[in-house]
């Protein structure tokens, strides 16, 4: 009876070294589950904040979506592994048997341990195992107290720890730039042919000053009307859908950043027409006096529709003209009630040293370069006045598309102008322009032998 | 008298009461065969496994020595059969014969052939007649011998050792699956190396014989050797060793066998499936067992271990695996499909 007491004491102490064992096993297999997660999910953080930095919203979108895809497969398989890994009673004496070299004594014991006496040679089996009980000592068959995975874990804190101080460095350069610095230039021109035209985001402020001459800012509006017509060209789904997710990587990315494009300096943006299209042309709308002659040679700047107010002749309307010119309101009202013939039959070509500026729209051929050349030209001295109202080519407007349901976050930066182009070559200078004003009889002749000269 | 003969064979012996036997009985072999250890261990294997040896080699590598030298070891009854085609069953299990009694009366009388022993030595044994070959079946199988309709018991222990000779296939009969199948282990005897033909040329040529002393004192001998045998049955083996087993020999039956069905192994071993016609029978997952027992007990253990079953497999699987033509034609010997069902088998067990 002491003998199978003693027997049972060292099946008892077996058993328990092959739980230790197991515990052991487990806990390793619970470190790296812990280790890896938190390596994975570090190292993703970094590299998204370090995509945040670094690339452009949509680059940064694909490059995040891409890591966090990876991130994601990468914990769903180390918990699956890790999951199969967690040792049960008969894989820890497995194990055990390996490492410790038993060839299936711990096994066989655990098996059998619950077994009627299995056989004459089971005290010799149980005497046996339990005289070589150092050899399948926890410590023995696991001698690692920390996983591996620390290491990884390790890995993912530098490239962390390296990421943000990249990030900060970013951050405070962009804070010691001026505000000037920090968006597009103050002051750009656009060509309203290359404008394209959004909808707006409701949760937007305007933050630009668009002004142009009337038949410019006339096709604005007609290109505004476009963009507000929903049965447009099939691609306008994708674009909405690129344009959502350029608006939310932003968003996440001034989140992650620290931008704010609120704090943007205002944009100034004339609006050119370098080349005038038929839908001026074709308009039906009243028009000045000179809409006669523009409609020759496409149309120029003029009044806006249903204004009343006659911007400027079309010198537009014939070649050679000089081009047309809206004023600012004051000037306009200074030199109002002076119109003299619209179109000058004499007219010649501008002088050598104002040569038109295609991207401003210059091209005489189109009739474009309202802005610049009046009044050098002697040939072209005295036209009609221009009664344009106060402002009428230097006004703020809002651009105010249809309202989306699909508005960002509040505070999501507004858009940026597509198509910034370089007002002038470097042979111009950036002109203002002059009304037309009505020269008495007597004084043309004085004026124009100066302008000869 | 030597410590073995001394013992007392009521005693239960123990592994190293086993392990011992063996041992000396080993060593008493190598004083007349030289090399062929592996050889030996199958074949002492197979004994105290209570099963039976095919012995294939070519002729001169010392078959029929090793089982002579056997029996004397074992200080056992040891008979000798010379296999020819001319064999009659009745040669084999002995005959019915008609003898005057002492009262001048003349009766039947079965005269036991030369399958009643210990140890039978059937030399040659592919050059009989198949049915003569059959007449071992139930020997081998049951211990009993049918003659005239009266059934004779053969006294245990009882080992049968039959040599093949792979060369000479003219004039010989393949042993039928049957047969096979009741070897419990195949044992190759191969050429000696140069050390060992040097070894065995001043041993054969000398003066003197070596004397083998018998491990075991006469009269004891069958019962000590039946203890060892029990003792060999009682080593624990654990549930996942035997499903190993199992696994293993299911892995040598193609997944086309007719035999099998639609059952299917649950591992698929491809050499199997191109080269196999039949794998191993259930016969063979218990001389897997049986032999890993064996050879626990020498290494001092009351249990078996999965290495114990890989190191058997050669021995026990390979007769009991019939080839295809396939196999044939490519040169595929049952020797590479056990290896390769043995890597399957423990790649899939770890």
């Amino acid at each position: 009876m002491p003998e199978t007491r003693r027997d049972e004491q060292k099946l008892w102490l077996i058993l328990f070294q092959i739980k230790a064992a197991r515990a052991r096993l487990n806990f390793l297999v619970l470190q790296h589950w812990l280790f890896a997660t938190l390596a994975i999910a570090l190292g993703a953080t970094a590299l998204i904040c370090l995509a945040a930095e670094l690339l452009g919203p949509l680059m940064f979108l694909g490059s995040a979506v891409i890591v966090a895809l990876f991130a994601l497969a990468a914990l769903i398989r180390i918990a699956r592994s890790d999951l199969r890994a967690g040792a049960s009673m008969a894989k820890a004496a497995r194990i055990a048997d390996e490492r410790a070299g038993l060839k299936g004594r711990l096994t066989t014991v655990l098996m059998l341990a619950d077994a009627p006496k299995p056989s004459v040679l089971w005290p010799y089996l149980v005497e046996d195992t339990y005289g070589l009980r150092d050899e399948y000592a926890p410590a023995r068959i696991e001698p690692r107290i920390v996983s591996r995975a620390v290491f990884g874990l390790l890995a993912a804190l530098l490239l962390f720890a390296a990421a943000m101080p990249f990030s900060a460095i970013a951050r405070g350069g962009r804070h010691r730039l001026p505000a000037s610095a920090m968006g597009p230039p103050g002051r750009v021109s656009a060509d309203i042919d290359s404008l394209e035209i959004r909808p707006a985001d409701p949760a937007l402020q305007p933050n630009a000053e668009i002004y142009a001459d009337p038949a410019t800012l006339r096709r604005l509006e007609d290109k505004l009307s476009a963009a507000g017509n929903p049965n447009r060209g099939g691609g306008q789904g994708l674009g909405k859908l690129i344009n959502r997710a350029r608006d939310f990587a932003n968003a996440v990315q001034n989140k992650l950043t620290g931008r704010n494009d609120l704090n943007r300096p205002p944009i100034s943006l004339r609006l050119t027409a370098r080349n005038q299209d038929t839908t001026v042309r074709n308009h039906d709308r009243p028009r000045g006096p000179s809409s006669d002659a523009s409609g020759k040679g496409g149309g120029m700047a003029g009044s806006l529709p249903g204004s009343g107010h006659a911007s400027t002749q079309g010198s537009g309307s014939s070649p050679g003209q000089p081009p047309i010119t809206s004023l600012p309101a004051d000037q306009a009202d200074q030199l109002a009630g002076n119109n003299p013939a619209s179109a000058n039959p004499d007219a010649s070509p501008p002088p050598p040293g104002l040569a038109p500026n295609p991207l401003v729209g210059g091209d005489q051929e189109s009739g474009g370069g309202a802005n610049h050349g009046s009044g050098s030209d002697p040939a072209h001295l005295f036209g009609e006045a221009s009664n344009q109202p106060v402002g009428s080519d230097s006004f703020k407007i809002a651009i105010e598309a249809e309202p989306s349901t699909e508005a960002s976050a509040p505070g999501s930066p507004g858009y940026l102008p597509p198509d910034v182009r370089v007002p002038l070559n470097q042979d111009q200078y950036p002109d203002e322009p002059l009304a037309r004003a009505a020269v008495p009889a007597g004084d043309q002749l004085t004026i124009k032998r100066v302008f000869e000269r | 008298m030597n410590e073995a003969v001394a013992a007392n064979p009521a005693e239960t012996p123990t592994i190293s009461d086993f392990a011992r036997t063996f041992r000396r009985i080993q060593a008493e072999i190598h004083k007349v065969i030289v090399g062929h250890e592996q050889a030996i261990e199958e074949l002492l294997s197979a004994l105290f496994a209570g099963g039976h040896v095919l012995i294939e080699g070519v002729p001169g590598t010392g078959k029929t020595t090793l089982v002579k030298t056997l029996g004397q070891a074992l200080n056992l009854s040891f008979n000798r059969i010379q296999f020819t085609v001319d064999l009659m069953p009745a040669d084999i299990t002995g005959t019915r014969v008609i003898l005057s009694g002492a009262d001048g009366r003349r009766e039947f009388t079965f005269q036991p052939g030369p399958v009643f022993c210990h140890i039978l030595l059937g030399d040659e044994i592919n050059r009989a007649t198949p049915k003569t070959q059959s007449a071992l079946l139930e020997a081998m199988a049951e211990l009993q011998v049918t003659v005239g309709g009266t059934t004779y018991p053969l006294a245990p222990p009882y080992f049968v050792m039959a040599t093949l000779n792979p060369i000479e296939m003219e004039g010989t009969y393949p042993l039928p699956e049957a047969q096979l199948d009741r070897f419990l282990f195949k044992v190759r005897l191969g050429y000696p190396g140069e050390d060992e033909l040097v070894r065995i040329i001043s041993s054969a040529t000398g003066p003197d014989e070596a004397a083998v002393i018998p491990v075991f004192a006469a009269g004891e001998a069958a019962a000590r050797l039946e203890g060892l045998k029990r003792l060999v049955r009682e080593v624990i083996v654990a549930p996942p060793i035997e499903q190993y087993a199992a696994r293993m020999v299911r892995a040598t039956q193609p997944d086309n066998s007719r035999v099998l069905g639609d059952m299917r192994a649950p591992i698929h071993v491809e050499a199997v499936n191109r080269y196999v016609s039949f794998g191993a029978s259930p016969r063979g997952a218990l001389a897997l067992i049986l032999g890993a027992k064996v050879r626990a007990m020498l290494d001092g253990r009351a249990n078996i271990s999965y290495e114990d079953i890989d190191r058997g497999a050669p021995a026990a699987l390979e007769h009991r695996i019939m080839l295809n033509y396939s196999a044939h034609s490519d040169n595929i010997d049952a020797t590479h499909i056990v290896e390769q069902v043995v890597k399957s088998v423990r790649a899939a067990r770890a």
